[in-house]
């Protein structure tokens, strides 16, 4: 399989898991269970079209930085980047999350990276992980490179744990892009954010639970879920239920990506992770094909500046990208 | 002139002023009434949203005990006076001892739940949503006043019982709150008390970028608060109890008032995203400042018997009392201000 057929699985992987849990964020598994029994099929959205989210989105805008700036990215590139392209959205940021909204305030104050992303106080968001695949498949074979690269543009948006998810997902995938087991892979996520960390105790605790698919569910959640908060969007936990999924799910596409959903939680954000993971690990031809035909270019919704760009061009585009250095 | 007993109740005292000030005391002190009251109080705010009416609800008893919606002391002085009553205690275990009748922030409830998993501090603390809240700034005041003198220790002290809720700029927060006390406790002037805080919060930190920005803010009490307001607060998100933000407020007005509550709290009062807690703050360290015999006696006087309306257990406690007892053990009854 080629480094290009990857990059496309794992980039329609997360695209697919992103629309896939679209419906189901912030649901619980119980009440997922009762509305769609397993939730398999990509449902269209408000305007008839099953389309991802932010997470998507968010992933072609990294793309895009990494077809500029390649590996010599900056965290004043990424932070200019958001000044020209975000900063002049007018009305709504639609779908943007705690951390990416905080971080707009904090530019607009004139703050820079690393204060960015420690003025608000979102640092622990998922919004790094959310949109870190193409930094592991940039990296491909390297992981201790594509976690670098992603923490890079964390420093301009979150702070600690937000910035140990985005390190564990470009890690992951990028091992994952070699062709390697879901153990070697979710293995690498670990090893790439420090041994104390929020992260690493309840990425440990997914695995261990993992082993067994009995219960999956109440046990993760038990395990890795704050009860106290209202909102799903802690980097610790998503990471953590992702790569469960994708665990539990074999490295299949479209059995990583349906179990991250049936968790509930941030169940697009979960799903496009375990989704990128498993189709980096199977290619373009290991997305269901139902799937993919419903994939198509990004809208904008959340970020005009990447209308029209279909994800399969920007995975393309990364591995050019890669070959020039 | 004020006894070291004097401005430990003096910062017992402000806090449990300024805990009171602020609106959303009798949002706290609503929860002692039937829960069906404040059910019709959610109700009331859909319908003044469906209806475009501009009559906002407020807390309201109707069949119910009034006195509770009185000015009076809510979450801020409950947790200041159990951690008090703890303070020569293990942390973790006092912690630990808890049960689930409490109600108390985000940090906190979360830190049982960690604690209750086997995680032990600092990561019950760390891994925990609200980290960066200020639970552990309002428990500071006991650390504080308990340490007369000796900022490093009341910091040090803090910091052990911030872990195990708090980490990162919520920990500092109480470190800065702690240090802060414990020279105006001693006799220290607001301008040696907000230095001392200041020094507790680490360069590099949110809450030290804030905390300079807001002491940089022009003007007194009252009219700083717009600039206050901008300095600190972004509006993108609820729950205005990031220590960041209520702890560089507390500093500031300390400093424009020069250690005047009675102009310091009401301005704190003002900031309303920020009145759950920094006018309870700023009352701490002004009341430490100018002592109990200096603040208005109809606050002191509504403000000195505990609601238990978030730790059951102290209904009816005497916080003046409980200040007292920490005095004592630290052997604040020293001389007056030199």
């Amino acid at each position: 399989m080629t480094i290009a057929d990857r990059a496309r699985g794992c980039l329609l992987g997360l695209a697919a898991g992103d629309a896939l849990g679209r419906p189901a964020e912030n649901l619980t598994p119980e009440e997922i269970t009762r509305r769609w029994g397993r939730l398999t099929e990509l449902e269209p959205g408000p305007d008839g079209v099953a389309a991802g989210t932010d997470d998507t989105e968010y992933a072609i805008f990294v793309g895009l930085l990494l077809e500029t700036y390649g590996s010599a990215l900056t965290s004043e590139d990424v932070a200019r980047t958001y000044r020209e392209q975000i900063l002049p959205i007018s009305g709504p940021m639609k779908g943007a999350g705690f951390s990416e909204l905080g971080t707009v305030e904090a530019l607009r104050r004139g703050l820079e990276p690393p204060l960015t992303g420690l003025w608000h106080r979102h640092g622990w968001s998922d919004g790094l992980a959310m949109r870190s695949a193409p930094y592991g498949v940039f990296a491909a074979g390297d992981p201790a490179e594509a976690a670098r690269l992603a923490a890079v543009d964390g420093a301009v948006s979150q702070n600690g744990e937000g910035v140990h998810g985005g390190r564990a997902v470009a890690a992951a995938v990028a091992v994952a892009m070699t062709g390697a087991e879901p153990d070697a892979v979710v293995a690498a996520g670990l090893a790439a954010v420090p041994a104390d960390s929020w992260t690493a105790r309840s990425v440990g605790a997914a695995i261990r639970i993992a082993a067994s698919r009995d219960d999956l569910a109440r046990r993760l959640h038990a395990a890795v879920v704050t009860r106290h908060y209202p909102w799903t969007d802690l980097a610790p936990e998503a990471v953590a239920l992702a790569f469960a999924a994708y665990l539990a799910g074999g490295g299949d596409v479209e059995e990583s990506a349906v179990t991250a959903v049936s968790l509930g939680r941030d169940a697009d954000t979960t799903a496009a992770i375990a989704g990128a993971l498993a189709g980096a690990g199977r290619g373009e031809g290991g997305i269901p094909a139902r799937w993919a035909r419903a994939i198509g270019p990004a809208r904008g919704a959340c970020l005009p500046t990447v209308a029209g760009r279909d994800v399969r061009e920007v995975a393309d585009a990364l591995v050019r990208r890669r070959m020039s250095g | 002139m004020s006894s070291g007993d004097d401005r430990v109740r003096g910062a017992f005292a402000g806090l449990a002023i300024g805990d009171a000030a602020g609106w959303p005391a009798a949002r706290h002190r609503w929860a002692l009434l039937a829960p069906w009251t404040r059910r019709l109080g959610r109700e009331l705010d859909a319908f003044a949203e469906e209806h475009r009416v501009t009559a906002l609800p407020v807390p309201f008893a109707l069949n119910q005990p009034v006195a509770a919606l009185g000015i009076g002391p809510s979450d801020d002085a409950e947790w200041l006076a159990w951690t008090a009553r703890t303070l020569e205690e293990d942390r973790r275990a006092a912690f630990a001892a808890l049960d689930d009748t409490v109600r108390a922030r985000i940090s906190v409830r979360t830190a049982l739940d960690n604690l209750a998993r086997g995680l032990d501090p600092p990561a019950s603390g760390h891994d925990n949503p609200h980290y960066f809240d200020d639970a552990a700034a309002v428990r500071a005041v006991a650390f504080g006043a308990a340490s007369p003198g000796d900022p490093e220790a009341a910091a040090r002290r803090a910091r052990a019982d911030a872990e195990v809720t708090n980490a990162g700029d919520g920990v500092h927060g109480a470190a800065a709150m702690a240090s802060a006390v414990a020279v105006a406790v001693a006799g220290g002037s607001a301008v040696d008390a907000v230095d001392a805080g200041l020094a507790a919060l680490p360069c590099g930190t949110a809450i030290r970028q804030a905390a300079l920005d807001a002491l940089d803010a022009p003007g007194d009490a009252f009219a700083v608060v717009p600039a206050l307001d901008a300095a600190v607060q972004d509006h993108v998100y609820s729950y205005g109890v990031a220590a960041a933000q209520t702890v560089p407020v507390a500093l500031a007005l300390t400093n424009a008032s020069a250690g005047d509550l009675t102009r310091a709290v009401p301005a704190a009062a003002c900031l309303a995203s920020l009145a759950d807690s920094a006018p309870a703050l700023t009352g701490a360290l002004t009341g430490a400042l100018t002592g109990y015999s200096a603040l208005p006696e109809p606050w002191r006087a509504s403000t000195r018997v505990l609601a238990g309306c978030c730790l059951p257990d102290l209904a009816g406690a005497d916080l003046i009392a409980i200040a007292d007892g920490v005095a004592e053990r630290s052997g604040a009854r020293t001389e007056g201000k030199q």
